[in-house]
């Protein structure tokens, strides 16, 4: 659906979205993860042709985004960051204007209008003016507005931005039931939120794309980024410089646990099980041992080891 | 000869970009959506209800001045060489224009437009002839002053030839500031700033033909500059002349301040 082969971006003075090529296959929920300013909304923008790259190609359902710009803007339903709106329009003129532009006539558009309306929980405000809706309403609106001609793509920039957790869970809801239809590619920078929703998940750092991979991969990937901790009874300085020197350790980090007990938090480098040569170690020095767990990554866990920055790390 | 040449041109490019607009019916929705914000906001009526005021005034006073006498101008030409003519077109055009792009690109929904399918083109000419068709509205009420005159009048004093020149010189000035207001409002997000833009220049342009009058500069100079002056042009026209120098002039700009305009909006798609 989505095909992007060495995508590049420059500022002046500054790349934002660095060679980037990845695809994005029919029927697909996409999550597109990044911390601020990663480059997600420039590679979004690229692609909805609202803006042109500076090198590389992309194409849309068989369309290229600069040639065919039109045919590929009409397989896609967008709904930028923000959610611009015309303030002075009530929700079904509005929606009615966009459905006109889009090429839709008639009964389509009736038809389309009403669909988006009822699928995005509008009836009731489908009178109200836009500029006495909520956050939350407005959101709804966006996302009427996207699906409204049935496109095959719906690319969300930031969905779930400002709503208060009810809205969020509601809006993930309906995400997931559009996705059972359409192809999604839906930015964030909310964990969990990638997590639940999607099939796939793009991971984007400084422009680049760091990881792509379904969620469930790329944290079996990076399980032993996972950190073990051990409870130990012994002078607890002279445990971790011991602990540190063990092959694979990369940071040791210890608390007072009770009494004499001290509790050692343990991270390894990627592919390493370091369990044993610490249990190992804590019999060769004869110190009493009472606990030993692993606490298995999270997305979490594989989003920071992947995107902190070695200046912030 | 070559005049007819040039205008049969101009007039090919607007029937071409005409036709571009109108295929598809996406211009169409772009004007009729355009209109509507007009009349839907106060400031039409107020400008409205103004222009019909100032007109009002300088009708009624130039038919004051030909009772007293006999004149050797027309009732046309009374009305719109008056003060009252000349402070409306100071204030319609940045007015009618300011909005347009100014606040798309504030609301941020210019992105939502120019990612439907919908090309620059067709949301510039749907904005230009949207403010346009706007500006024609605010001079008909005008008309029916002189067309009721007409109606109840026994002799010609609304003259034909004065009458039609005026409206057309209405309607180029008109086509060539609300260009100006087009690109001024493109260039900023701010309507206040793109409102001072296009006063500015239409004043500019105004005062072309003023400001030199006690200057010591040689006569060419002086003339050549006058050539350029709205206000001789105006005069020109609502004393029946219709010159064609002055509709390649008016309308030739006007082209080049759109394409100008059209850069520009494509321009921000570049940067930040």
């Amino acid at each position: 659906m989505i095909r992007v082969s060495n995508l590049t971006k420059r500022y002046v003075g500054r790349t934002a979205v660095d060679a980037i090529s990845f695809n994005v296959e029919p029927g697909e929920i996409v999550g597109f993860l990044g911390p601020n300013g990663a480059g997600k909304t420039t590679t979004i923008r690229i692609l909805t042709g609202y803006m042109p790259a500076t090198s590389g190609t992309a194409t849309v359902a068989g369309h290229d985004i600069l040639r065919d710009s039109l045919k590929a803007r009409r397989k896609i339903g967008y709904m930028p960051e923000n959610v611009p709106l015309y303030e002075d329009m009530r929700v079904k003129e509005y929606l009615r204007f966009r459905a006109l532009l889009k090429g839709m006539r008639g009964r389509e558009a009736r038809n389309g209008i009403a669909e988006a309306i009822d699928l995005c929980g509008l009836t009731e405000m489908r009178g109200k003016m836009i500029s006495a809706l909520s956050k939350g309403y407005r959101q709804r609106v966006g996302l009427a507005d996207a699906l409204i001609h049935n496109p095959e793509l719906l690319i969300l920039d930031e969905p779930t931005n400002g709503l208060d957790p009810n809205q969020i869970r509601r809006v993930r809801k309906l995400i997931k039931q559009l996705g059972l239809s359409h192809t999604i590619l839906i930015s964030t920078h909310i964990l969990s939120e990638v997590e639940m929703i999607c099939d796939r998940v793009i991971i984007l750092d400084r422009g680049q794309v760091r990881a792509a991979d379904t969620p469930e991969n790329l944290i079996n990937r990076l399980r032993t980024v996972g950190h073990i901790s051990v409870e130990i009874k012994t002078p607890a300085v002279m445990a971790a410089d011991k602990i540190k020197k063990l092959p694979g350790v990369k940071k040791v980090m210890k608390e007072i646990a009770d009494g004499e007990w001290t509790r050692f938090t343990v991270r390894a480098e990627s592919g390493t099980d370091v369990r044993e040569s610490v249990v190992a170690l804590a019999v060769a020095n004869k110190w009493s041992l009472r606990e030993i767990h692993t606490h298995g990554a999270s997305l979490e866990d594989v989003f920071v080891e992947l995107t902190q920055s070695p200046h912030t790390g | 000869m070559p005049f007819t040449i040039t205008i049969g041109l101009l007039l090919s490019i607007i029937a071409l970009s005409l036709w571009k607009f109108l295929s598809g019916g996406t211009g169409m929705v772009l004007l009729v959506k355009e209109l509507r914000s007009f009349f839907f906001s106060p400031v039409a009526w107020v400008v409205l209800t103004l222009v019909m005021l100032l007109n009002g005034f300088s009708f009624t006073a130039a038919l004051a001045d030909l009772r007293e006498g006999e004149r050797s101008v027309t009732l046309t030409a009374y009305t719109f060489n008056s003060i009252q003519f000349w402070l409306a077109y100071f204030f319609i055009f940045p007015v009618i224009t300011m909005r347009l792009f100014a606040e798309e690109q504030k609301l941020g929904t210019i992105e939502t437009l120019l990612t439907a399918p919908v090309t620059t083109i067709q949301l510039l000419l749907a904005k230009y002839l949207a403010a346009l068709s706007f500006y024609i509205i605010l001079w008909l009420p005008s008309l029916l002053n002189f067309l009721l005159f007409q109606m109840n009048s026994t002799d010609n004093s609304a003259s034909i030839g004065s009458l039609t020149g005026s409206y057309i010189i209405i309607l180029l000035v008109g086509m060539f500031n609300i260009a100006i207001g087009c690109l001024a409002s493109a260039l900023t997000k701010n309507q206040l700033v793109a409102a001072m833009i296009c006063f500015t220049f239409c004043l500019l342009h105004f005062l072309v033909g003023f400001i030199l009058q006690n200057l010591p500069v040689s006569d060419v100079f002086r003339e050549l500059v006058t050539y350029f002056s709205t206000q001789v042009h105006v005069r020109a026209f609502i004393d029946g002349l219709i010159d064609t120098r002055q509709l390649i002039y008016y309308m030739s700009f006007a082209i080049l301040l759109l394409s100008i305009t059209h850069h520009v909006l494509e321009f921000r798609k570049w940067k930040v």
